[in-house]
């Protein structure tokens, strides 16, 4: 019991603490690529540093939600956290609080946080990306659906760790074209939840040409920080439970001792750093997409995972 | 060896024509264009005479082979390979006039000639190869080597009309090599050994039903495209309007029929094994392309374009016929593509003289062409006569065999949609045709450069080879209306057997 | 390792295959750019040839490594080849290709296509070995659906040309399955025959280039049913219209 605490604990401290990390490697392995030497890979945590350090300045025309949506959005992501494998290849006590489904809502509240926020003051640019945000989670949607569709279909359950156990039963479960585009769509989706380009572009600083970003742009000091953090660690939550639940459970500890599950950490950074590159490719080789050309970039997904689904049905 | 010859010259030629484009220009192109055009005559004058040679044999009983069994021809193989000879020929003849007249460029008729020749070998390789999917092969190669004629005039049209037809025959061939090789696996789940005709054949009965039938769907539909069946004909009316008018001869007049031979072969097959209805969603997909067909040639304003979609009917009444079960239906089937084909053949080679003499396709800017061409009018007129199927020329005949067996058979319905089918064409085809022959030119009809049918001083007399070849074509079809000699009526009744099991 | 892991190796990687195969199929609909149809229809050639190579393997017939290595010359390599000899530059140029239908319905469509050669397949696959059911058959007649609807909506000539080599694709990939025993000989002979396609086209392509001064298809609409013909065939009095110069074009 102890010890599941204690894993449980691990996992979360894990993501607390190394989703910085993950987006500062990201950063430095683009701009190595793009022939430029980069920021340090742990900018972020200077940014962190220097933003808690700060004065926060809020608006007088802003009320609770305002100042209440930073802490959602950084609390969301522990909580998902808690429910899916980021180390350990068996169910630790959380896990079925909720399914995939659940993970999906949970994520959504610290967007829907996000959004109100964002409109919640006189910045123009706010809102502005705030429509676009719906716009986009509007076009995920479907496909989110769709992927825990197959996903119980094939694995019959929603539940992370029953789903991840399934796909190692066998190569030939592994292989399966509906395995491979499940993947592919759930990479789509990646980029788009995450705003990565070609859907988002997180490094801009054009605020006409922003999605994501724009909707923190009035927070600053601890706001800001904590909106920050809660991106990086939905990041790395996103990655893990594609890498963890979709792909493979190869790499988390099965042991139920601290130490393996300890040991378990530098495998799954292994695997987050091969993602990061994969990420980093996609970032180098693809330009922005136009905004009206996001519903292509999600339609492409959404028709990827219902083919994996009809793959699956008609299976003989 | 006879067998091998007849696909042989035309390549022959075909390479010596291709070698001679190799060379750069050079002065002297005009006088090796005539030795090219000769040098096509010369074979396909010896190809003809080559195929009647077998296709008399065959029609007293015998079946030739070659190439350990890759190559055999039997009576229907024969038949259409005497149709493409005699086409070829005909057409060889036309060009060397026609040609010369409508392309002076120098240089140019070379490449016409080096395709017009692979063009008549492929068609000549279809029914003389065993093994279906070599046919599939040879399929491809004709709208491969007929795409740049179809092109040749270079204008935007016929670059829109080749590019259309290369498209969409080629989106039909892509589905047809999976019916073909689709039929390959039928055969070998019924045990069978080689995959020809004649051994598809040997194992029908046996064959799993969904997989041939999916094969020989794939196969209607994807062949069907090149034969021009209503809903994928949209190319046709296109590529067989825009091309030089003797390309226009072979296309619709034998390039369709020898594709739609392919789709013929695999009746038997469909027949013998158990998939009941086959035979119905042919009859059907038939009377779809004649109906439509013949709706659509009354609203048309070029009168190439006419014969193109006549074309599309009379390849729906064939396909009709032959759906239709019964010995009578059948060899009226085989008597309508052999009758079609000596009558479009010969349409085509009226527009082409009329094209000479107007220099317009335009059907309401031609008006009086009695006046203008006497040869091009009548030629024309008789043509039109032909094609609708008025008494007695051939295809009068042979279309009323098929109604006659559809009715000695049972199938009343189909019998009066074709019935009404034939009647709608014929008005249509004659509507148009009797207002450009004996029309009197409406006053103030545009400006006066859209007649130059009544200005006598801008026509220059039709070339010897075109007069000559109307003469012949005109004479063959209606003694071939009048009388059927006794051993091509042999060969008809040889090939109608081969139409079913 | 035993017979069977070896088997069940193989059929699993042949399904991995095929998925990729059915993603090509999709991105080619996808795609806006002729470069990137090209690319696709390689990575599409690339997958066929390794599904040959794995099915060989499976039913230790060497002429599908045969049929494997074919594809592998004159796909991936002899097909660009031939369209950078007969074509310029310049249709690679990157802009966004012309099409009847956007790319979400297209999508759509393209998926109900797949649907439907799902169910068309249900009744073929007694033939099959249970373990490669999944793959070949009905991905492979998607394949050809796809390619065949990118063809129809498409309105630029070398993705046009690009979908009916993509048919082929699909039409083989059944094929490598359903019919592997063919003899090797025609398969030879069908793939030259799909160069020589790919030549003559690309000709034709040029020409349509030369005269148009692009090669979008759309633009070609002279021959509309019902509307008058060209008021006059030009060269029917003996000469070529001088042909449009192409402003673009060097």
């Amino acid at each position: 019991m102890l010890l599941r605490i204690l894993a449980n604990a691990l996992q979360v401290l894990v993501v607390l603490l190394l989703s910085p990390l993950v987006a500062g490697v990201l950063d430095r392995l683009k701009e190595i690529i793009q022939s430029k030497r980069g920021p340090s890979v742990l900018q972020p945590y200077r940014d962190l540093w220097k933003l808690f350090h700060k004065d926060e300045v809020l608006s007088d025309r802003s009320s609770w939600l305002f100042r209440a949506t930073p802490y959602v959005v950084f609390v969301t992501p522990i909580f998902v956290t808690l429910l899916i494998p980021v180390l350990t290849n068996y169910p630790l006590f959380l896990a079925f609080m909720a399914d995939m489904v659940g993970v999906g809502f949970v994520l959504a509240l610290g967007g829907f946080f996000a959004t109100l926020g964002a409109v919640d003051t006189g910045n123009p640019y706010g809102p502005m990306g705030a429509s676009r945000t719906r716009m986009v989670a509007f076009l995920a949607e479907p496909v989110f659906v769709i992927v825990f569709f197959t996903v119980s279909f094939v694995a019959g359950s929603t539940i992370p760790y029953i789903v991840q156990a399934h796909w190692a039963l066998s190569a030939a479960i592994f292989l399966s074209p509906t395995h491979v585009l499940l993947m592919a769509a759930f990479f789509l989706l990646i980029l788009a939840e995450g705003g990565r380009i070609p859907v988002d572009s997180p490094t801009g600083h054009v605020e006409l040409a922003m999605i994501d970003e724009s909707k923190s742009l009035e927070y600053s000091g601890t706001g800001a920080a904590l909106m920050k953090w809660g991106g990086y660690m939905k990041l790395l939550v996103l990655m893990c439970v594609f890498l963890n639940v979709l792909v493979t459970p190869w790499g988390l500890a099965s042991g139920q001792t601290l130490s393996a599950v300890a040991l378990a950490i530098p495998f799954v950074a292994l695997k987050v750093l091969i993602l990061i590159l994969a990420l980093v490719v996609v970032e180098s080789s693809l330009a922005k997409l136009r905004l009206f050309r996001i519903s292509e970039f999600l339609g492409a997904a959404f028709v990827t995972c219902v083919a994996a689904m009809i793959t699956q049905l008609f299976k003989v | 060896m006879t067998l091998l010859l007849i696909p042989g010259l035309p390549l022959l030629a075909a390479l010596l024509s291709g070698a001679a484009m190799l060379r750069p220009k050079r002065p002297r192109a005009r006088a090796s264009e005539r030795v090219l055009a000769g040098m096509t005559i010369v074979s396909s004058v010896l190809v003809l005479l080559l195929a009647s040679k077998m296709a008399w044999r065959v029609a007293a009983g015998a079946t030739f082979t070659a190439l350990s069994g890759w190559v055999s021809v039997d009576a229907l193989g024969a038949l259409i390979i005497l149709l493409i000879a005699l086409v070829g020929t005909t057409s060889a003849i036309y060009s060397w006039g026609y040609m010369a007249r409508s392309y002076t460029e120098p240089g140019r008729l070379r490449l016409y000639y080096a395709n017009y020749n692979l063009f008549i070998f492929s068609m000549l390789a279809i029914p003389m190869v065993n093994e279906p999917t070599l046919v599939w092969i040879f399929v491809e190669l004709t709208t491969v080597s007929s795409a740049l004629l179809v092109s040749f005039e270079n204008t935007e049209a016929a670059l829109e009309a080749a590019w259309k037809y290369v498209a969409l025959s080629l989106m039909g061939a892509g589905i047809a090599l999976l019916g073909f090789l689709l039929l390959f696996s039928t055969l070998q789940a019924a045990g069978g050994e080689s995959y020809t005709w004649q051994g598809l054949q040997h194992v029908a009965a046996r064959m799993p039903p969904a997989l041939l039938t999916t094969s020989f769907v794939l196969i209607l539909v994807g062949l069907g495209t090149k034969v021009g069946f209503v809903p994928l004909h949209t190319w046709l009316p296109d590529a067989h309007s825009q091309a030089p008018s003797p390309v226009c001869a072979l296309l619709s007049g034998i390039e369709t029929t020898s594709v739609l031979y392919v789709i013929l072969r695999l009746l038997p097959i469909v027949d013998s094994a158990s998939t009941p209805g086959m035979r119905r969603w042919v009859i059907g997909f038939g009377l779809l392309s004649a109906g439509t067909a013949a709706f659509l040639l009354l609203q048309v304003r070029d009168y190439k374009r006419l014969f193109a979609f006549s074309t599309v009917e009379h390849m729906g009444i064939i396909l009709v016929a032959a759906g239709l079960a019964g010995e009578a239906a059948h060899f009226a089937a085989v008597y309508q593509i052999l009758a079609h084909t000596v009558t479009k053949s010969f349409c085509f080679f009226a527009a082409g003289a009329a094209l000479l003499t107007v220099k317009t396709r335009d059907i309401s800017s031609v008006r009086g062409l009695i006046g203008a061409s006497p040869i091009a009018a009548i030629a024309l007129l008789l043509g039109a006569l032909a094609i609708a199927g008025a008494p007695p020329l051939p295809l009068f005949m042979s279309e009323f065999a098929i109604l006659r067996a559809g009715l000695a058979s049972g199938r009343y319905l189909t019998v009066a949609l074709l019935a009404l089918f034939i009647v709608i064409a014929f008005f249509g085809i004659l509507l148009h045709v009797n207002r450009m022959v004996f029309g009197s030119p409406k006053p103030g009809n545009h400006e006066p450069a859209t007649q130059p049918a009544t200005a006598p001083a801008a026509i220059m007399p039709l070339p010897h080879t075109c007069i000559a070849v109307l003469i012949a074509g005109g004479a063959l079809m209606i003694a071939l209306g009048l009388v059927l000699p006794s051993p091509l009526r042999e060969l008809l009744r040889l090939a109608a057997a081969g139409l079913r099991r | 390792m035993s017979a069977t892991t070896v088997t069940s190796t193989l059929a699993s990687l042949n399904s991995l295959v095929g998925g990729l195969f059915l993603l090509t199929a999709f991105a080619m609909v996808a795609t806006r750019q002729t470069r990137g149809c090209l690319q696709l229809f390689i990575a599409q050639s690339l997958l066929l040839a390794a599904s040959a190579f794995l099915l060989g393997a499976e039913y230790h017939t060497p002429h599908l490594y045969g049929v494997g290595i074919v594809d592998l010359i004159s796909k991936p390599i002899l097909v660009p080849w031939i369209l950078n000899r007969t074509l310029t530059r310049e249709v690679y140029a990157k802009r966004e290709i012309d099409q009847v239908l956007n790319i979400p319905t297209s999508l759509l469509i393209a998926l109900a296509f797949a649907v439907f050669a799902y169910f068309l397949t249900r009744p073929l696959l007694d033939a099959v070995a249970p373990q490669f059911r999944g793959a070949n058959v009905p991905i492979g007649f998607a394949a050809l659906l796809l390619g065949a609807y990118t063809l129809a909506v498409r309105r630029e000539a070398v993705p046009m040309l690009l979908g009916i080599l993509a048919m082929e694709n699909g039409a083989f990939f059944v094929g490598i399955l359903l019919a592997r025993d063919l003899p090797f000989i025609i398969e030879l002979a069908v793939a030259s025959d799909g160069l020589i396609m790919v030549f003559v086209v690309g000709i034709l392509v040029r020409k349509i280039q030369h005269r148009l001064g692009s090669t979008r298809i759309g633009e070609l609409a002279t021959l509309r049913e019902g509307s008058a013909s060209p008021p006059s065939p030009l060269p029917h009095d003996g000469s070529i219209a001088p042909e449009r110069q192409n402003p673009k074009a060097v």
